[in-house]
């Protein structure tokens, strides 16, 4: 077992850190912070020597407009240079602090990201453990083994004893059988109790084949005891995205209110934020890289180069057999089903995994649960009344799909 | 209740012979291999021992548990950039046009995630033609043909296009004639691009010319009204019509749109019980003949002679100068005929119609001549708001094929057209095209005018092009493209559109699509006042796919006095033979544009309903008389014969057709494809279009100098539906009344309630006797109704299903073995009249042989009932309670289920379906070599034609009609969504969209103001085979026929329920 203990590096510019926050939220559409990465502006590294000295900075942050017509001679510079791009003015959103704080954050060195594994809620110095978990199966398969061999061991022991007895006692040596043939005379002394047995097992191996039965096609991976969850071409953490950065899911998967599809975003929403965001928190550039691979977009040029776009193969996670058809706009918009209830909670995985085996049993085991969202829907109207007259006088009554017809074959195959 | 008439589904059930009711009583119409299998003694021989199979065995269950463990990795990959109009999951509906020189219709195209996968009709407002045939309907799988042509051809070697066209500018420029040879252009920016070529090269020509000619009306109507157009008729103004071997609800110039104009007339109910009346004078049994009123068998030497003694008949009563010509035919009931028919037309002047299908100038003009004196013009026939089809001249066309073999042409391109395959034997096309110095064809399939081509330019398919079209005075409309074009750079070297390439040969610097807005910006937004701002004007044009403008009338110049006498002189001079050819269209293959494409070939025909052939039809009589086999059962075989047609010798199989004019033989057009590349349809049938004949100027479909003579070669026909049998249930089946019975009664006489003794004496309604108690359907309760009055056979609903269900295509050895797998079929049932007398005599079925012996000579000319047959979604199902899997089970809102996944292929269900709807997989048709030509589903591109949301289903297992689930589920999810109630007509079924005169109509049962409501509380409804109790779910309305005969005779009624329980028991 091996324990990772990690720390998180924290700085005590705290000046910094809100000009971190900042010009992330501000500048980093725009800029790079410390690289020379030109993306709808330049990148920022080395400002502070190329820049006028003094407040010229601060008056740039806060109105460029302003200094470009007062007739600064580095203002106007830059901007006929990089294309009389007009840059937005930030008088009246930020603050002198704010600013200062920008540029404070712009000073400082890059502060080194932290590992995978950290927990930002306790502050600094939390640990974290990964264990590396021993299949229960080894060890009842060793205690098995281990069993046997003290068996064996202390049956010869027995014997020798015996024998050592018999032959003090002066009584005849037992006869050398071999351990099969004493078990052997065991079992046919204990008939009852060898046939009961039998019987358990025969019941609990054909329990075992039944259940079996149920989860052929279900991938369930016994080494880490998750779900399915496939190595996606890109490191793409749902964790950062939905959980960290409270992206909407409807965000990248936007058919889900419209088609059978939830859909798998195509790479132009990516690049609607990492058009800007060309860094990740773990990976750097390398996983992000790939979009723009994928996207034929330019980087250093801040361009999209046209007939350089290659689509990304996603492995698909949730996937369900031809002859089912499944929709989830039904689901999300007429049933208002959360993503949640399948997909689990998406917000807390690195990587994704199937949280729910997609069987024939989970899905009409919730469709006998659910209750149709009957009420405020004018198209159930009719069915509602009927359902009330034929379960009037009943009470603790749910409408649930079951109900309406939601087990029939041909709700979803056809 | 019993009926004046006999039903039959084939030959087979009216000779019913001995072998045929042995065979009907068999479980599965085909034999089963059984005895074959035990008596091989391949076991016996074969190195494979009983331990290997147990090995085998063994070891496939193991490896399928082991594969079944793990989940393969699938892989989705999204777009880069998403077009914004496209959903992942949700279909794309865009406004087209389709037209290919032959069909034209307004259509929407449904596309999922980019790919055209259905074709339905364009509901705009005002606008004709929006019904597909069904040709029109499969043209979508054509899209993902795999024959079609990849990159241009210079010298039958695949060349770039920079080769193609510098080879073809070159000869351009050398000078020396140049024509183009295109079936009939509707597009008005098309011509212009035609005329901007020609400016560039001035000794261009273009010659007009249709495979399958129209040529006689343009010169009729140019003779009688000084317009060279094709009129346009109303059918739905027309209370008595006259149809003179004019197949005009099937293939006759928009057979759609003139069955919906002719359905308006034939919808009676008891507030309205009137319609038209219909009568037929043809040779061949046509779709049109079937469904009149009266049909009158004429050879076709003589319908010339018909439409002169027409004219005489109406001339005399309306005071005009008759002709005198002889007009004496060899059907004497047919000629008596004519005398009544024309009392008729005359008693509804101004509401009257008289059409002929013959391509001849003489009897066109006589038919004009007709129409004229009946004061028909500018009500039910109209010249003036012409329509733009059928430009085809047939002497021009004569005079390039000798000026081609004269050496004269040096460039010749041919556009639409494949007159290697089409032109007439007689004008030896291919001969005088190997002639010309420089031969450009514009084909997307490497077909026979192609192959011969020294350049191909492939154009695009007409879903991937822009291009407008005018098929009316008035009517505008756009064709835009539904996908990328599927060839093209970097995989391909690409197709490109005719026009594009007309326009870089002709030096204009401009791409199509600017051309054609720029025509739109000066030609057609002039002629509408909705709007001046072109931008706005264009927008709603593409999403409407239409406008409607006032046009002004082309100016005529009509001749003061018209001599009938010299077009009924010629009209009446051909001279008959001892036997006539008379080549016509299927309702599948047309003039065989779409031969390769795998749906049509398998729609049966809608009278033979044979699929994959064609064939001679040739009346019962003769057959038997050239001692031909009779095919008396379904898997006895037919004859092969030599037809000899001017000097032709093809081998040939006969099909005894019911309906042929006796003296007369019929042969399919479309069939006998050569061209290599078209895998399904290469060596399917013989080329009819060597007979044709260009008599008068005019390509005629009908030969005189006709022999044959019988081979010892057999033929097997895979044909549908004549393997089954009535059981003498017709009145439980099919329900018709004449038109003056239905007025005269109420519906007890015509539509009685179906009663069942009861033990202890006494009737009760079938209703009252059951079994079980009703299913609750508290939510919707879906019901279909099916009117037989308005269902004229068409077979666009078939492959409409064909294309909505994924069915598979199996092939024309597997349809010979009943294993067809349409989930919809339109039954053709024969029927002929018995006497009056006849019924009081005989005691019921006892003496059926004799009887249906009796009816032999009735049946020459036997009336024709379609009744489409699909699951009949039966409330208490027998297949359901038979199955040992609960593979099939019914929903709480009225449907039979059947789960693929769940059903183990006993066919058990099958056995008990009292409609034989059933469709088992005999074979993996998606994955089995040998269907791996014939089936879409198997090819790379094929493929993208499967409705992504139906199951394509694997071998062993059952399938049928699922009433379209996936768009009721579609429906009543968009109804959930909006949070309102499900409009009535939101959901239509495949069938219902495709059909063009509204004879399916599916609704809710429970929602009382639906128009299914009022259909199932109509009194024409009722449900087949009421009588076994299993209350279908789709009930069929009471064929009314426009006769003044008495079909219905009371009085046998209990004798025949009788005879008939006897038989069950």
């Amino acid at each position: 077992m091996t324990v990772i203990f990690t720390a998180f590096i924290f700085t005590s510019n705290l000046r910094a850190q809100d000009g971190e926050k900042l010009f992330k939220q501000n500048c980093a559409v725009c800029h790079t912070s410390h690289t020379d990465q030109m993306l709808t502006g330049p990148g920022l590294k080395g400002i502070f020597d190329r820049a006028p000295k003094g407040d010229w900075l601060k008056k740039w942050i806060l109105n460029n407009e302003k200094l470009i017509k007062s007739g600064d001679a580095y203002a106007n510079k830059i901007y006929t240079q990089y294309g009389k791009a007009a840059m937005s003015v930030f008088e009246g959103q930020l603050s002198d602090q704010d600013v200062d704080a920008i540029i404070a954050f712009m000073k400082a060195p890059l502060p080194v990201p932290a590992p995978d594994v950290v927990t930002t809620t306790t502050g600094g110095g939390a640990t974290a453990e990964v264990k590396q978990g021993i299949d229960p199966l080894y060890l009842i398969l060793g205690g098995i083994v281990i069993l046997a061999i003290l068996l064996g061991a202390l049956r010869s022991v027995r014997t020798s004893l015996q024998n050592s007895v018999n032959r003090t006692e002066g009584k005849e040596e037992n006869p050398e059988i071999t351990f099969w043939q004493e078990a052997k005379n065991w079992m046919s002394g204990n008939r009852r109790l060898v046939g009961v047995f039998c019987i358990i097992i025969a019941f609990v191996g054909m329990k075992g084949c039944w259940d079996a039965c149920y989860k052929i096609g279900v991938y369930y991976d016994w080494k880490t005891q998750k779900g399915y969850h496939p190595e996606q071409p890109i490191k793409f953490s749902h964790k950062l995205h939905a959980g960290d950065n409270e992206i909407a899911c409807q965000y990248c998967h936007s058919s889900v209110e419209k088609s059978r599809h939830a859909g798998i975003p195509t790479v132009n929403i990516c690049m609607n934020c990492h058009k800007g965001i060309s860094s990740g928190p773990q990976y750097k550039e390398k996983e992000i890289a790939k979009i723009y691979e994928a996207a034929g977009f330019d980087a250093r040029k801040g361009i999209y180069v046209d007939g350089k776009q290659n689509p990304i193969s996603w492995i698909k996670v949730y996937t369900l057999p031809d002859h089912v058809y499944f929709n989830h706009s039904q689901h999300v918009v007429v049933g208002k089903i959360e993503c949640a209830t399948c997909h689990g909670d998406v917000k807390s995985m690195t990587t994704v995994e199937q949280k729910n085996p997609l069987t024939m049993k989970w899905c009409i085991d919730c469709h006998r649960q659910t209750e149709v969202a009957m009420e405020g829907n004018a198209y159930y109207d009719r069915l509602h009344k009927a359902l009330k007259e034929k379960y009037a006088g009943q009470y603790d009554v749910k409408f649930t799909v079951e109900k309406i017809g939601g087990l029939e074959c041909a709700k979803c195959h056809y | 209740m019993s009926m004046s008439k006999k039903y039959w589904r084939g030959l087979p059930e009216l000779h019913n012979s001995t072998e045929f009711q042995a065979q009907s009583k068999n479980e599965f119409a085909e034999p089963l291999p059984i005895d074959e299998f035990l008596n091989s003694n391949e076991a016996e021989t074969s190195g494979t021992s009983r331990r290997d199979f147990l090995k085998v065995m063994g070891f496939s269950t193991a490896a399928v548990a082991l594969a079944a463990c793990e989940t393969p990795v699938t892989r989705s990959i999204p777009y880069v950039v998403k077009p914004e109009e496209v959903t992942p999951g949700v279909a794309n509906f865009y406004a087209t046009t389709f037209y290919d020189g032959h069909d034209y219709a307004a259509i929407l195209v449904k596309t999922r995630e980019g790919r055209p996968i259905k074709i339905e009709g364009n509901d705009f407002e005002g606008i004709s033609f929006n019904h597909g045939n069904a040709r029109v309907q499969a043209s979508v799988l054509g899209l993902y043909d795999g024959a079609r042509l990849r990159a241009p051809k210079v010298k039958g070697q695949d060349a770039t296009w920079k080769t193609a066209d510098e080879t073809v500018t070159k000869a351009l420029a050398a000078g020396g004639n140049v024509r183009i040879l295109t079936s009939t252009i509707i597009s008005p920016s098309t011509k212009a691009v035609i005329a901007d070529f020609t400016a560039k090269y001035p000794n261009t020509k273009v010659v007009t010319y249709d495979a399958i000619s129209y040529n006689a009306l343009t010169k009729a109507n140019q003779n009688v009204f000084g317009k060279a157009v094709v009129s346009s008729y109303d059918f739905s103004q027309a209370k008595v019509i006259v149809g003179i071997a004019c197949d005009f609800l099937g293939n006759w110039i928009a057979g759609e749109e003139f069955s919906k104009q002719y359905a308006k007339n034939r919808k009676v109910s008891k507030t309205n019980p009137e319609m038209s009346q219909h009568f037929h004078f043809e040779s061949n049994m046509s779709l049109t003949g079937a469904n009149a009123d009266y049909r009158y068998m004429v050879k076709p030497s003589e319908l010339g002679k018909v439409t002169a003694a027409l004219y005489n008949a109406v001339a005399s009563a309306t005071g005009n100068t008759s002709v005198s010509v002889n007009t004496k035919i060899e059907n004497e009931e047919a000629e008596k005929a004519i005398k009544k028919v024309a009392q008729k037309l005359l008693a509804q002047k101004g509401q009257s119609l008289v059409v002929s299908g013959l391509n001849d100038e003489s009897v066109q003009t006589l038919i004009n001549g007709i129409n004229k004196m009946l004061d028909n013009y500018g009500k039910t026939v109209d010249v003036e708001n012409h329509l733009n089809f059928k430009q085809s001249d047939d002497k021009a066309f004569a005079d390039l094929v000798s000026e081609m073999a004269a050496g004269q042409v040096s460039v010749l391109l041919t556009y639409n057209t494949n007159p290697v395959y089409t032109a007439p034997a007689s004008l030896k096309f291919a001969e005088a095209y190997k002639k010309v110095k420089t031969k450009v064809s514009f084909a997307q399939v490497l077909d026979e005018t192609a192959a011969l081509a020294d350049v191909v330019v492939p154009d695009h398919h007409y879903l991937e092009s822009w291009n407008d079209a005018n098929p009316k005075r008035g009517l505008y409309t756009l064709q835009q493209p539904t996908i990328n074009p599927i060839f093209a750079q970097p995989r391909n070297e690409g197709t490109r559109q005719f026009q594009d390439s007309l326009l870089k040969w002709a030096d204009v610097k401009s791409d199509y699509l600017t051309y054609l807005q720029n025509q739109w910006n000066t030609k057609v937004l002039p002629l509408q006042t909705t709007t001046t701002d072109f931008p706005t004007f264009w927008a709603q044009s593409l999403h409407d796919g239409a406008v409607v403008v006032n046009e002004t009338a082309a100016a005529s110049t009509a001749p003061a006095s018209i001599d009938y006498n010299i077009a009924a002189s010629k009209a009446t001079s051909i001279k008959g033979g001892g036997l006539e050819l008379f080549v016509y269209e299927k309702v599948g293959l047309g003039n065989g544009n779409y031969s390769n494409n795998p749906w049509l070939q398998e729609l049966p025909d809608p009278i033979s309903k044979v699929t994959w052939d064609n064939y001679i039809t040739m009346s019962p009589i003769d057959v038997k008389k050239l001692g031909l086999r009779e095919m008396l059962r379904q898997d006895i075989d037919g004859s092969i014969v030599d037809l000899t047609v001017n000097g032709i010798t093809i081998q040939v199989p006969v099909y005894p057709q019911p309906g042929q004019a006796p003296g007369s033989v019929g042969l399919a057009l479309g069939y006998g494809r050569t061209a290599e590349t078209l895998k399904v349809a290469n060596g399917v049938g013989v080329n009819a279009f060597q007979f044709l004949g260009l008599i008068n100027d005019t390509i005629q479909p009908i030969a005189t100098n006709v022999s044959i003579a019988g081979t010892k070669q057999k033929h097997r026909f895979a044909a549908t539906q004549i393997q089954h049998t009535i059981m003498g249930r017709e009145e439980f089946l099919l329900r018709e009344v004449s038109l003056k019975e239905f007025k005269e009664n109420d519906k007890t006489y015509w539509n009685p309630p179906v009663e069942l003794t009861v033990h202890g004496g006494g009737k009760k309604h079938v209703d009252e006797i059951d079994l079980w108690a009703a299913h609750p359907r508290p939510g919707h309760k879906w019901g279909m109704s099916i009117d037989m009055n308005l269902c004229f056979g068409c077979g666009a609903c078939v492959v409409a299903c064909t294309a909505e269900n994924n069915v598979a295509v199996v092939g024309k050895e597997e349809v010979s073995k009943t294993r067809d797998m349409h989930w919809l079929r339109i039954d053709r049932y024969y029927s002929s009249d018995v006497t009056k007398e006849y019924q009081e005599t005989t005691s019921g079925l006892l003496d059926t042989r004799q009887m249906y012996l009796d009816m032999e000579n009735p049946s020459a000319n036997p009336q024709v009932t379609f009744q489409p047959m699909m699951c009949q979604h039966c409330n208490h199902a027998p297949c359901e309670n038979v199955c040992p899997v609960m593979a099939t089970s019914h929903s709480s809102e009225g449907l039979n289920m059947m789960t693929y996944n769940r059903c183990i292929g006993t066919r058990y269900c099958a056995n008990n379906c009292p409609f034989k709807v059933r469709r088992f997989n005999w074979f993996n048709y998606n994955g089995n070599e040998k269907f791996a030509d014939i089936n879409p589903a198997q090819q790379e591109l094929g493929r993208m034609v499967l409705n992504p949301d139906v199951v394509v289903r694997s071998r062993g297992v059952i399938e049928k009609c699922s009433m379209c689930v996936q768009r009721i589920q579609a429906g009543k999810l968009d109804a959930k969504k909006s949070g309102q109630p499900l409009k009535d007509g939101a959901i239509k079924t495949a069938c219902q969209s495709a059909c063009p005169t509204d004879a399916i109509i599916f609704g809710d049962l429970n929602d009382s103001e639906s128009v299914i409501t009022k259909e199932r509380n109509d009194d024409r409804s009722y449900f087949l085979l009421e009588d076994i109790g299993v209350k279908p779910t789709i009930s069929y309305k009471v064929k009314v026929r426009n006769q003044d005969e008495q079909i219905i005779f009371h009085n046998k009624s209990a004798h025949k329920t009788e005879a008939h329980e006897e038989k069950h028991s």
